[in-house]
């Protein structure tokens, strides 16, 4: 599993307090219309590279969408003495909360700072262990790692791999087309014989077709009589297209 | 000639400092005072006299410039040694310790161990964000564990940090974790603008219990 953090935002939280702490807005007072439109924008960006995560910023979205529209209120909402309530109210305890957790979290960096210049016995092996499965956490990437780094893999994988690829591009209806027109001409084909020397790209995809035209009755299909391996396309007149059976070439029979 | 209590005195010394220098994880109290009694028969020391016992060798080390010292974490004790030596064994060891945690996992593991027992709801909640990939790997990490469930509706689990993460934070125990501040505190930090302390101290003298009274007033001005 991976995540993608860009900068500092690690949650929706921490992309409004850095709304607050960069426009030096009052936590207190926070012009919601505004910050809602800046986290939107933000949200959209996200959705481009890390959907994962997105659904707590729309959450959140949600949430400033909802104050921002029950504070063009007219009448304010009141509790139950009467005392005004104000929307905001709820976010900011919530950004309040995480301010607190926030820092208890530095308190911890601290300690583990502190403690880290302690040397136990006994710390090597366990230390090693650790860091066999350490790899993955410790290593705080930003999308743009991720990206140079898949660029970089990318221009240095071998043009040519091991089995060396071709790509064929056939399609089913490029082969249907192959298929009639071979029968047309041939009216009975082994499909073997027939495929002998193909990619397997084109074989698959010639074996695909015929089906196809199996199916809308434009070919018939028999199997060869004590051999399993290969079976033998019989040309079928198209149903409604009479005149355009007799244009053909004539039948030649197949050995 | 040194009395009889002085020669158990040192006796129990002698079996702290042993244990605590060959054991790989910290030692209780009464494991030392339990061995003790166990092979000299005698009757079991109690817990303040091993932290005696412990407290007298740390002087001992200090006087003689020991470059270790033992150390009362996760309940127990555990040789450690000095900070000051740390660079030669920085060196040693060939490599800084860098910092373990990343940002998410201590957010994650500073909400558990603050508010413990704690929920998984509970501490997405608080950070906004879902926490399952860092309470998994917490978990994994041994700093955190369930310790029960709640009673509330679907019974979630309940998670709780460990002795491991005492130990690997050199605490004692769970009292010894800086206390969380308090909001206003945080608020009169100058990180925050002045403005918005000011703003507290107001409603406070005013009499306003909640920091966002007063918000309708405000509001037409900020929009």
């Amino acid at each position: 599993m991976y995540r993608i953090r860009l900068e500092e935002f690690e949650g929706p939280l921490d992309l409004l307090l850095y709304f607050i702490k960069r426009d030096e807005l009052d936590v207190f007072d926070i012009p919601i219309a505004q910050i809602a439109d800046e986290y939107l924008e933000y949200v959209r960006v996200l959705e481009e590279v890390d959907l994962d995560s997105v659904g707590d910023f729309l959450y959140m979205a949600a949430l400033l969408i909802n104050i921002k529209a029950r504070m063009l209120l007219p009448k304010q909402e009141v509790d139950e003495e009467g005392e005004p309530i104000d929307p905001r109210r709820e976010l900011v305890e919530r950004l309040l909360e995480y301010i607190r957790y926030k820092e208890a979290s530095s308190f911890l960096v601290d300690l583990e700072q502190r403690r880290s210049e302690r040397f136990t016995r006994g710390h090597a092996s366990a230390e090693a262990r650790k860091w066999e499965s350490e790899a993955e956490i410790s290593y705080d990437a930003t999308v743009f790692d991720l990206i140079s780094s898949l660029k970089r893999v990318l221009t240095e994988a071998p043009e040519e791999p091991s089995h060396s690829v071709v790509r064929e591009e056939y399609t089913i209806e490029e082969q249907q087309e192959f298929i009639l027109e071979l029968l047309a001409r041939e009216r009975k084909v082994s499909f073997a014989v027939t495929m002998k020397g193909r990619s397997r790209a084109f074989i698959v995809t010639t074996f695909l077709s015929i089906l196809e035209l199996a199916r809308q009755q434009r070919l018939r299909i028999a199997l060869k009589k004590n051999d399993p391996s290969d079976f033998l396309l019989e040309y079928r007149k198209p149903p409604e297209d009479e005149n355009d059976a007799e244009a053909r070439s004539p039948l030649t029979n197949q050995s | 000639m040194a009395s009889i209590h002085e020669l158990l005195e040192r006796g129990l010394q002698r079996v702290a400092e042993a244990l605590v220098f060959a054991a790989d994880t910290p030692v209780k109290p009464t494991e030392i005072s339990e061995v003790y009694s166990e092979v000299t028969g005698e009757d079991r020391p109690t817990d303040s006299q091993v932290e005696e016992a412990v407290a007298r060798l740390n002087i001992a080390y200090e006087e003689t410039e020991r470059s270790f010292r033992i150390e009362p974490w996760a309940d127990g004790y555990r040789m450690a040694t000095v900070s000051s030596v740390a660079p030669f064994l920085k060196c040693y060891f060939n490599r800084e310790r860098e910092q373990r945690l990343s940002r998410s996992l201590m957010e994650t593991l500073a909400i558990i161990a603050y508010r413990q027992p704690v929920t998984k709801p509970e501490v997405d909640f608080v950070r906004g964000v879902d926490s399952g990939y860092a309470v998994n790997k917490l978990l994994e990490k041994g700093m955190i564990d369930v310790v029960g469930r709640s009673e509330t509706l679907g019974r979630p689990l309940l998670y709780g940090t460990t002795e491991f993460f005492l130990e690997q934070f050199g605490l004692k125990g769970l009292k010894d974790l800086p206390d969380l501040r308090e909001i206003e505190e945080i608020l009169n930090d100058p990180a925050f603008n002045k403005e918005r302390a000011q703003l507290l101290q107001l409603q406070q003298e005013e009499g306003f219990g909640d920091f966002t009274a007063g918000g309708a007033a405000d509001d037409a001005q900020s929009t």
